[in-house]
């Protein structure tokens, strides 16, 4: 088989001296889903922005079905048929999903865009490649999943037969995925070729036909994916063996650190998010909370820590009530958060690190001493924590904009957990974050627990709250549902009967 | 890569400043008949002249006065609007809180009675404390009702020209006066003069210790980073526990008295009196010189400088030349334009990129 894109000796260095590709050479055969993996920064994007036009490449060459091509802009790229889906979505809020797939290449009827037209055209292309969307529908008002089959579709409105998809599962629940999975096999089977990026090894086994793995800018493996396990890719990956299974000791569960009573929560919009929800978390373990996403738990997660105000109910922290105070009070009273949307409101992009590490603790000794901030000593404790987790960047007064998504996280993570907290929340602690990283969160988060430190874990990712939680409370429509002992005796198919709504248990009230 | 980028960026205003000065050039050589003439004026005018011819002497020291009362200004204004860009929040109030600053200062020079220096020192403090007021006003609407800053504060400007001509006209104003202002302030409320034969007084020395004072505040304090993280990310300010809507009620009133200080300037150190028509626009100066400076104290102290000797050295220019101040409205212009269109630059740059990927208006989500 002729190979439909080649890169050879491709070299990229960033205006601010990052080289991000270092002689990588890249190939991707016609018909294929090829993955590509590697640790946070090293250099996916880079490579694939460079194919799709966005970036243009130091050195090196774009061979494409056996010819010599510039790829000088996006536009070229499209006329070559190759389409990119980003990281971040690129989409108009208030535009309809039929506006936003034909925006650009719109059917026309004399001088205004044929609406029409724009639906019938949508609905076809979702037809035909099994990606369902509503034509009609907003984009502010649709959920990510279907965001990104908008994405998708709209590189195929625009006739793209090699699409990039870069971490196109990082947003996605479960359910969404296994859908998006269809969606490509039915590409492939008409004829498509796929560049898949993730950092979710089980992906790349159940999706990919061959990886490309790279590593601080260079490709260190190229294989086809049934000859190798998911072990060995993240060997290659961070070059040592990972441990994908974590260790834990028994539960050593302590006193009561957190309670939570009833708890209600009414949205702006006047509908009940929350339910009479009631649980608690002890020290020394940790508390999962799963379920399909959208079903509360960021609500929760927000009310807890005081982005929200609960409407009814208690909050009990060490015996205190928390409910409806500040963010500060709360986080003074012991409480740590690792937010969902870290470029929301986890790190401030044009802030340095070390500015991102001191948000929550500026104002005490030792950073501010009789009124007066000490720089000096917010950079070396950047120094230390950026050792200490190993963020990569070009050192403390870097702006948060120029890390990569996982050392971005990586900074959150040391911001919440040198807080020293007695009950952290994390949400979503390993969402785009590379494998190495994931399991230095994980190894942290049962090192906490072990401490006696109380944790309260929300995932959509089934795999980590079984992998990790000791007891897991599940959530169906803003209601806990069933809070479950885990254990080997406990499955996914139980849980999944919970998540969906199919069962639940009746003394979960009294359980708490 | 740090060191660059601080030692590129002084750079890269120094050239947009001298591609504007020499377009004023042309356009000037375009207008006038003797253009090297007029620039000279302009670019020399503010600096004192030495003479030996009967001894030394330093001429024009007015001139070189003139550019330091004008920076004063300008710089306090400056601080004022670093203050509350710093933290983006777009007040626009700083013309309104230096004309009630000026007023609050005629009240209690003519109103009240008192020696020097408590007089003086009553003045400036009523000054400062109107000018945070007037701008708590929109600071508070803004935090706790979410009222557009920028609305407010132009509202709160026409306010504050209103209560100040009623409050002249009505109350303040000195009939024997030949024109709409009032009598002169006694001299137990003017400030002291620093450089006999010009006005350059004892604000100017307020005004270096405000620049201290501004620079302490934003580098130095934990109100400091709270609007640098407010103005950076106003939800991870509020994750990280920063009490948001205080501190945008308090950088606009902060902000405020920065600006009040700059009335009584006007009042107490240049016109020794109120008179109608202050100084109309100048409260906008200060963004200006606020661009410049890419709100930093420490550069608003030079940008003000800078800036100050350009609107002396156009009074000049126009004095001596066939030239209008104009031609230096250009050049500000000019300045603002590049300078803005500077860090508009990525934004085009992507917009750019977008449309030649068929593109579209390009925003985030996700
Ligand atoms: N626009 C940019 N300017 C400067 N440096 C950049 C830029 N974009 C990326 N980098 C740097 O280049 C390196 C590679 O980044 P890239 O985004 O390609 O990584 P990635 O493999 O996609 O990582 P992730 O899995 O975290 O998304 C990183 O060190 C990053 O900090
Ligand atoms: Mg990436």
């Amino acid at each position: 088989m002729a190979a439909l894109v080649e890169m050879k000796q491709i070299t990229k260095v960033y205006p601010n001296g990052v080289v991000a590709n270092k002689g990588v050479d890249f190939s991707v055969e016609q018909g294929e889903i090829h993955a590509l993996v590697g640790e946070n920064g090293a250099g996916k994007s880079t490579l694939m922005k460079i194919l799709y036009g966005l970036e243009a490449p130091t050195h090196g060459e774009i061979w494409l079905r056996g010819r010599r091509v510039e790829i000088p802009n996006p536009h070229r790229a499209i006329e070559l048929g190759i389409g990119m889906v980003h990281q971040n979505f690129m989409l108009v809020p208030s535009f309809t999903i039929a506006e936003n797939i034909v925006l650009g290449s719109e059917p026309r009827k004399g001088r205004f865009i044929d609406r029409a037209q724009a639906i019938a055209v949508t609905e076809e292309l979702s037809k035909t490649y099994g990606l369902q969307v509503d034509p009609t529908a907003r984009i502010e008002a649709t959920p990510v999943g279907m965001r990104q089959r908008v994405e998708i579709l709209k590189t195929l409105y625009r006739g793209a037969d090699l699409l990039i998809l870069d971490e196109p599962t990082a947003v996605l629940t479960p359910q969404e995925t296994d859908e998006l999975f269809m969606a490509i096999r039915t590409l492939v089977n008409q004829g498509k070729t796929v560049i898949f990026i993730t950092h979710k090894l089980v992906e790349v086994k159940e999706i990919s036909d061959r990886v490309t793995v790279m590593r601080h800018g260079e490709v260190t493996g190229r294989v086809a994916t049934r000859d190798v396990t998911e072990a060995d890719i993240a060997r290659m990956m961070v070059g040592r063996a990972v441990f994908l299974q974590i260790d834990k000791p028994p539960v050593l569960r302590g006193r009561v650190v957190a309670e939570v009573r009833n708890l209600g929560y009414v949205a702006e919009t006047g509908r009940p998010v929350l339910r009479n929800i009631s649980f608690s978390v002890h020290a020394g373990e940790i508390l999962g909370v799963a379920g399909v996403e959208g079903n509360g738990q960021t609500e929760l997660v927000e009310v807890m820590t005081g982005l929200r105000p609960a409407t009814t109910g208690e909050i009990l922290v060490d015996g205190k009530p928390v409910q409806r105070q500040s963010p500060r009070r709360i986080r003074l009273s012991g409480v740590a958060h690792i937010p969902e949307d870290r470029l929301t409101n986890g790190v401030a992009l044009d802030a340095t690190i070390a500015e991102n590490l001191v948000v929550d603790r500026y104002n005490r000794p030792p950073f501010t001493q009789r009124g007066v901030l000490f720089p000096q000593v917010i950079r070396k404790h950047a120094e230390t924590l950026m050792q200490q987790f190993d963020i990569r960047a070009a050192g403390p007064d870097a702006l948060m904009r120029s890390l990569s998504g996982g050392n971005m996280q990586k900074v959150i993570v040391a911001r919440e957990f040198s807080a020293e907290p007695v009950l952290l929340i994390a949400a979503q602690p390993t969402r785009g974050v590379d494998i190495g990283a994931t399991e230095f969160v994980h190894t942290q988060l049962v090192a906490k627990r072990n401490e006696g430190k109380a944790v309260l874990l929300v995932s959509a990712d089934l795999a980590e709250v079984m992998s990790l939680a000791d007891r897991i409370a599940v959530m169906y429509k803003g209601e806990i549902v069933a809070i479950l002992d885990n254990g080997p005796e406990l499955t996914e198919e139980e849980i999944g009967l919970y998540m969906l709504g199919v069962r639940r248990q009746e003394i979960v009230t009294k359980a708490a | 890569m740090r060191g660059m980028a601080k030692f590129v960026e002084p750079v890269r205003i120094l050239a947009v400043v001298l591609i504007a000065l020499a377009i004023g050039f042309v356009i000037t050589a375009l207008v006038s008949k003797e253009p090297a003439q007029a620039y000279t004026a302009l670019l020399t005018g503010p600096l004192p002249r030495i003479s030996f011819e009967n001894g030394f002497a330093i001429k024009n020291i007015n001139r070189f006065g003139n550019w330091l009362e004008e920076s004063t200004t300008l710089i306090l204004l400056g601080l004022a609007v670093s203050i509350v860009f710093r933290a983006r929040q777009f007040s626009l109030g700083a013309e309104g809180q230096m004309l009630l600053g000026a007023l609050m200062t005629a009240v209690i020079a003519l109103k009240l009675s008192l020696p020097f220096p408590a007089h003086m020192l009553l003045a400036l403090a009523a000054a400062m404390i109107i000018g945070f007021l007037w701008g708590l006003i929109p600071g508070l609407l803004k935090a706790y009702l979410s009222v557009d800053e920028i609305v407010s504060t132009l509202m709160l400007n026409v306010i504050a020209l209103q209560l100040f001509d009623l409050l002249l006209f009505n109350w303040l104003r000195d009939p024997a006066a030949g024109f709409v202002g009032t009598a002169p302030f006694p001299a137990s409320a003017v400030l002291p003069l620093l450089i006999p034969g010009t006005r350059v007084s004892l604000m100017t020395i307020l005004m270096l210790i405000a620049v201290v004072v501004a620079w302490f505040l934003m580098a130095r304090t934990p109100f400091g980073f709270e609007l640098k993280m407010l103005g950076a990310n106003r939800k991870f300010a509020e994750y990280g526990g920063v009490n948001t809507k205080r501190v945008i009620a308090l950088s606009m009133a902060v902000s405020g008295i920065l600006a009040g200080l700059a009335g009584a300037h006007l009042s107490m150190g240049l016109l020794k009196r109120l008179t109608i028509n202050l100084s109309p626009g100048l409260g906008f100066e200060g963004i200006v010189v606020a661009l410049l400076a890419r709100n930093d104290p420490r550069w608003v102290l030079l940008a003000g400088l800078f800036y100050g000797y350009l609107r002396t050295g156009a009074q000049i220019m126009e004095r001596s030349s066939d030239v209008t101040r104009e031609v230096v409205l250009i050049i500000q212009a000019i300045i603002i334009l590049l300078i803005t269109a500077e860090r508009l630059f990525p934004f085009v740059q992507q917009w750019v990129q977008l449309r030649r990927s068929r593109g579209e208006a390009v925003v985030e989500a996700g």
